[in-house]
Formats: C-alpha cells, sequence, structure tokens
C-alpha cells in the first residue's frame, strides 16, 4: 500500500470514531456504500461459525432505520460513547481498491452521573472501497470480546 | 408499612392480594438466597439449553440453574446428563470451557476423573505410592468411588429443548407445565429438528423476576416499544389471550396480528409515532408457517428459568440466570427448525435485529428492568401496582390486564412462604 | 529392526511380582515379572496418559495409579472402566540374564 494510502485509511478509522462518539449519524451513515452490511457480533457466534449477531444490518436502508430507531423509538439511559481505535492492520488490497484491514476497538460508557467503563472491546474486520473520493465500507463486523452486553446496546459500535 | 421504621425487620406481605407487590421481594437478599432453594433447586424444571447444541456423543455445554454451574452433555448412548460442576473432591468448579467434546471430565486440580453420567472412575494414588516395595498413603480401605461422583440432575428432554432438576422428587416434567402450557410448548417444539442460529448475552442490573413479569405484562408493549405498534407486530387490539397453569406460575400471551399489517398503519390509541416508515422493509418480511396455526406471537414464560419466544418468524429461548438479587444474566439461544429454507434462516436472522441486548423492541426491556430495580432499592419499604384488569386471577381473551403477574406472586407468595 | 530382539535390562532388574519402567528404542515400556515369567506392555496408560510402572501389579493386571483402569499384562486388553483402548503387549524372551523384546 502506498504511504499516502494508509494515511488514507488511519484517517478513516480515526474519523469513524470521532462520527460515532459525537452522534452524528448523518456522517456515520455516509460512510458506508448501498450495499453494505454491518454486524456487531458476539466472539462465540464468530468463532464457532454461528450467523446470530447482536445487530445484523445487511443494507443501507437498515442502517437508517436503525438511526431512526435509536434516535425516535428505543428508549435508553442516555450514555456517551467513547472509541479507542488501534491503527489498522492490512490484511489484503486487491487490485479494484478493495482493502481488507483489521483494527482492535475499546469502547467507554459514560452515563449521566456516571463514571466511565468499559462496554465494548474488540475488532473490526472490514471491507473497505478505495476511490479517488475517498473510503467506503462494504461491510464491517464488530466482533467483540466481552461475553455479556452491559445491559443493552444502543447505537453503533 | 411502618412509618416509625420503614425498613422491614422481616419481610411481611401486608397487601391482602397480589395486586401490591412489596418492593423487598426484589431488594432483600436473603430472600434471593430462599427463591434459590426454593425455587430453581426444588420443585421446578430449568432449563438448560437444546439438544442442538451438542449433537454428537461427548459435546457439552456449561450452564447455569439458578447460580449453580452444571454441565450438559450427551452420552455415548445418546442419551442427555446433566451433572453439576463441582469437583466432589475439593469441590473446583472444574470445567472452564463452555463447550467442547470429551470422552471424561477430570478435575485439574488432583485428576479426579468422571464418566460422561459424572460417576467417579478413579482417583490418582488411590493406593499410595510404592517405595521401596511397599505402598505409602493413600486412600483408606473403604473408600468407594461410587460414594462420590458428581451432583447428577434429573433431565427431561421433550421436543429437542432440555431441563433438568436438582429435585430428584419433581414431578414429570409434562405435569409440571400442565396441560395447557405443555400443548404450546409442543406447537413451537414439534419434534422437528431444531437447528442452532447462535447466541446474545446481556447482563441486567435487575432482579431476575422483573424478566419474568415483563413477559407476563401485556400492558407495556404497545406504550414502551413504540417500534412494535407501528408495524402491528403488537397492537391492543389485536385478537389476543393471556393464559396460565393452574398454579399460575407459567403463562402465556397469545396474540394474532390483526388487519392493521404492515401495509396498512392504522393508527391506535398507543402509537405515539403513526408516520414512521421504514427504509428497508425485510425487517419484517414475515411468512406465515404452518405450525404457527394462527397466533403470530406466543410467549410463554416458564417459571423460574426460561421465556420461550416466537414473535412471528423469530424463535428464541431467553435463560435467565441470577447473580444476586440485583442482577441476571440473560442468555437468548436463536434457533430454526431443520426444514427451513435458506431463505427462511435469512428471516429468522433480520427479525432477530427487532430482539436482544440491541433490538429494536427488547432493548428498551432491559432498561426498565434496570430503573425499576433503582425505584426499588431506594425504597425498599414501598410496593408496586398491578392492579390493571381488577384484583382477580383469570385468563382473559384481551390484553389490558395484569393477571398474569398477580397470578405468578400468588404462587411465589405460596412456595415461599410469606 | 523391529523384527529384532532387543536387549533391554538384566532380569535381576525387573522386580518380583512387580514393573519396572524401561526405555527401549525411545518407547516407554513396561517390564513385568511374575513367577519367574516376564511380561512387556506399553507403559502408558490409554487414558490418562500417567505411567503404569507407578501403578500396582495384581493378579495378572497392571492398575493404572491414577484412575485405577486395570490391563491385562499378557495381552495389553483393557480390562475395567474408565479405559476403553488397549495397551500394547510385547513378546519377551531371557537369555544370558538378560530381558529380551521384540516389538512385533
Amino acid at each position: 500500500m502506498k504511504a499516502d494510502n494508509y494515511l488514507k485509511l488511519t484517517q478513516f478509522y480515526q474519523n469513524y470514531a470521532a462520527m460515532v462518539d459525537q452522534e452524528n449519524w448523518d456522517a456515520w451513515l455516509d460512510m458506508f456504500s448501498e450495499d453494505c452490511l454491518y454486524k456487531v457480533q458476539a466472539r462465540e457466534n464468530y468463532e464457532r461459525n454461528l450467523p446470530m449477531a447482536a445487530l445484523s444490518l445487511t443494507s443501507k436502508g437498515m442502517l437508517k432505520d436503525r438511526i431512526y430507531g435509536i434516535t425516535e423509538t428505543i428508549f435508553h439511559d442516555p450514555y456517551h460513547q467513547l472509541h479507542l481505535v488501534s491503527s489498522p492492520l492490512i490484511l489484503s488490497e486487491s487490485d479494484d481498491g478493495i482493502i481488507e484491514s483489521q483494527a482492535n476497538y475499546t469502547v467507554f460508557r459514560t452515563k449521566n452521573n456516571g463514571i466511565a467503563e468499559v462496554y465494548n472491546v474488540g475488532r473490526y474486520l472490514d471491507h473497505l472501497r478505495l476511490t479517488e473520493q475517498g473510503i467506503q465500507i462494504k461491510s464491517r463486523l464488530c466482533i467483540f470480546d466481552n461475553e455479556m452486553i452491559l445491559n443493552s446496546l444502543i447505537y453503533p459500535i | 408499612m411502618s412509618h416509625e421504621n420503614p425498613i422491614p425487620m422481616a419481610p411481611v406481605w401486608e397487601h391482602e392480594d397480589t395486586s401490591r407487590i412489596p418492593f423487598w421481594a426484589y431488594t432483600d437478599e436473603d430472600i434471593h438466597k430462599q427463591e434459590l432453594e426454593k425455587l430453581f433447586y426444588k420443585k421446578h424444571w430449568c432449563y438448560v439449553g437444546l439438544e442442538a447444541e451438542i449433537p454428537q456423543p461427548g459435546d457439552f455445554k456449561r450452564t447455569v440453574i439458578g447460580e449453580r454451574s452444571v454441565i450438559m452433555v450427551r452420552h455415548e448412548d445418546n442419551s442427555i446428563y446433566v451433572v453439576e460442576n463441582v469437583c466432589a473432591h475439593r469441590g473446583m468448579r472444574f470445567c472452564r470451557e463452555k463447550h467442547g467434546h470429551v470422552k471424561s471430565f477430570t478435575c485439574p486440580y488432583h485428576q479426579w476423573n468422571y464418566d460422561l453420567e459424572g460417576k467417579l472412575q478413579g482417583v490418582p494414588f488411590r493406593r499410595g505410592v510404592k517405595q521401596d516395595g511397599k505402598a505409602k498413603g493413600g486412600m483408606p480401605k473403604d473408600f468407594k468411588t461410587s460414594d462420590h461422583g458428581l451432583t447428577k440432575l434429573l433431565v427431561a428432554t421433550r421436543g429437542g429443548v432440555v431441563f433438568a432438576s436438582f429435585d430428584q422428587n419433581v414431578e414429570s416434567f409434562e405435569d409440571f407445565l400442565g396441560p395447557t402450557m405443555l400443548s404450546y410448548f409442543d406447537r413451537m417444539f414439534n419434534g422437528r429438528k431444531l437447528t442452532l442460529l447462535g447466541y446474545n448475552k446481556q447482563r441486567i442490573p435487575g432482579n431476575w423476576k422483573l424478566m419474568q413479569e415483563n413477559i407476563k405484562d401485556p400492558y407495556h408493549p404497545g406504550l414502551l416499544h413504540t417500534w412494535f405498534v407501528t408495524f402491528g407486530l403488537w397492537r391492543a387490539d389485536n385478537r389476543s389471550e393471556l393464559k396460565m397453569d393452574e398454579h399460575f406460575r407459567h403463562a402465556a400471551m397469545i396474540s394474532t396480528r390483526g388487519s392493521g399489517g404492515k401495509d396498512t398503519q392504522t393508527t391506535n390509541v398507543s402509537s405515539f409515532k403513526e408516520s414512521m416508515q421504514l427504509n428497508d422493509p425485510s425487517f419484517l418480511d414475515v411468512e406465515v408457517e404452518p405450525w404457527w396455526d394462527g397466533p403470530t406471537a406466543v410467549m410463554m414464560t416458564l417459571f423460574p428459568s426460561v421465556i420461550l419466544q416466537q414473535q412471528v418468524n423469530s424463535v428464541s429461548t431467553r435463560h435467565i440466570q441470577p447473580n444476586g438479587h440485583g442482577s441476571f444474566d440473560f442468555v437468548w439461544t436463536h434457533f430454526g427448525y431443520e426444514d427451513d429454507t435458506p431463505d427462511m434462516t435469512e428471516r429468522r436472522l433480520r427479525q432477530a435485529n427487532l430482539f436482544g441486548p440491541a433490538g429494536f423492541v427488547s432493548a428498551d426491556d432491559g432498561e426498565v428492568i434496570e430503573f425499576s430495580q433503582q425505584g426499588f432499592e431506594q425504597k425498599p419499604f414501598h410496593r408496586s401496582l398491578a392492579e390493571l384488569g381488577g384484583k382477580e386471577i383469570e385468563e382473559t381473551d384481551h390484553m389490558v390486564s395484569e393477571t398474569l403477574i398477580r397470578g405468578m406472586y400468588a404462587y411465589w407468595r405460596k412456595v415461599m412462604g410469606v | 529392526m523391529s523384527d529384532n530382539w532387543i536387549e533391554t535390562i538384566s532380569i535381576d532388574d525387573v522386580p518380583e511380582d512387580d514393573v519396572i519402567g524401561v526405555t527401549v528404542n525411545g518407547h516407554q515400556i513396561a517390564l513385568y515379572k511374575v513367577e519367574d515369567e516376564i511380561f512387556a506392555t506399553d507403559n502408558v496408560c490409554t487414558h490418562g496418559h500417567a505411567l503404569l510402572s507407578d501403578g500396582f501389579l495384581e493378579d495378572g493386571q497392571i492398575e493404572c495409579p491414577l484412575h485405577q483402569g486395570r490391563f491385562c499384562i499378557k495381552t495389553g486388553k483393557a480390562m475395567s472402566e474408565p479405559l476403553t483402548e488397549d495397551i500394547k503387549a510385547y513378546a519377551t524372551r531371557m537369555e544370558d540374564g538378560q530381558v529380551f523384546l521384540k516389538f512385533r
């Protein structure tokens, strides 16, 4: 990978984290391609080839519906997320601009009146499309290690 | 509710019926320990898993009943055993893997070895150690391996679902469910092999009974779960029934989706956001299955340990695993049936987005349970109210009743002796 | 080579009515002496992988010290629970005060 592409890639990962942490859902949606896949899945399911996931969204329409759900319909305690995302590891790169990469993440959750707690830890497993216009997510799997979700998972990881 | 001493010294059920539920039922650690003994370890069948989780002889899954760790394992003869995960020697919880495949169980501490039924096969240095041609140390002559097996539970399997009981005198599983609940159980588990789709697991900081109550409460779905209502999956005027076993411990909420449906979003008194449109309607790409025999949703609460879910094409078991009075782990096992087409499997997986810790309609259940517990903890001398539909306990043909909650507490009081 | 008789240890070093572990061509072997006859089997139990030479010889059977599974020392056959798999037994010969063993 060319150095300037790697720079774009690392900026993309950090920008994703920033947009989610800022609850900028329009920007979050814009990072996905139309035919995208987004899953938040327990490591146990992933490693045993069990298809169940906490969230399994298979189109951009579903992503929009999820954002509608978290902003309009789902009742939940207000909280902030803070993501720490490692520098990406490039697994493969194809001639047509598809990058397969992964990065570890830690998400801290802070509720009103609360202290920050480790909420979700795992890794992103990504297929990204690199074009002149920038980078778009073809698929992002968030494979998390924690055996138990701390009650509920509302916002995207 | 003495105003002089608002914290009860001993829990007393002050109200004449169960339309009031004292907060101490959720906040008292001694009560919780009593519940484990009386509800989870005696007189009840508790859920342990699906046969599909351990398809081959030697396959095992570690799980819990109440707060006791147990192992469900398939024997060479294909039958299923459930043994307690505590070594007969020094009491170690020896099995650390969540699932796997073994020929026998061995506690790593002193290598005590058990067969798949939990029988002790042998212990190291039973005859001591040989030194200068003599055996030194070892177990006494009267030590019998047959006296020191793992605690073995009674096991009941029906329709591919496995239940177990520590109580060797428990009634049959069929009697435990009673004929009405059994008919709904058999509707969902009608003999077809189940296929395992996977797990969702969440830790909910609230008393475990609140989850049973949540699925015995048809008052909230149309009010809390806005998402449900708008798409006609739950409407207060759907054709509905509330049923119980003769002890009022188990219940089923049965509903059939009305003509509102996904296409005509008829407004409803409880639908606050009727303009909602899905960008991707495949979330609700429902296909009617022959086995439903009418109802589009049947939610069963089997007391005390499990909830059996059919919500249109999404089917799962939801296992309640308490950790102390103020927290429980909630483990969802989603499954399908052996004759499902790939399309049907996809449909079940898509609809699963509505459920579980991140679900469009289930995430809020975990949240309200957490905040109910917070309310109870701050004034344990107080009580909640469950009076919708009156103070009696009876089956109904509508959803505007808290009768199932009153029923559960009538049973709870009897077993707990309060 | 495996067809050959292999010299192991002195007959006198095999304890009477008991067992001793030896290494022969890299294999762990248990040698037994019963009424002036010598028997040889694998030394590693097929169940818990303990050394049978730490076990107890009784009535022509060696009992594993770990979980009390018993093998016939003449045939290697697994005689009791928890064993499900036999061990190998080997032909032996005594000559010039030494024990010889044949792997096949």
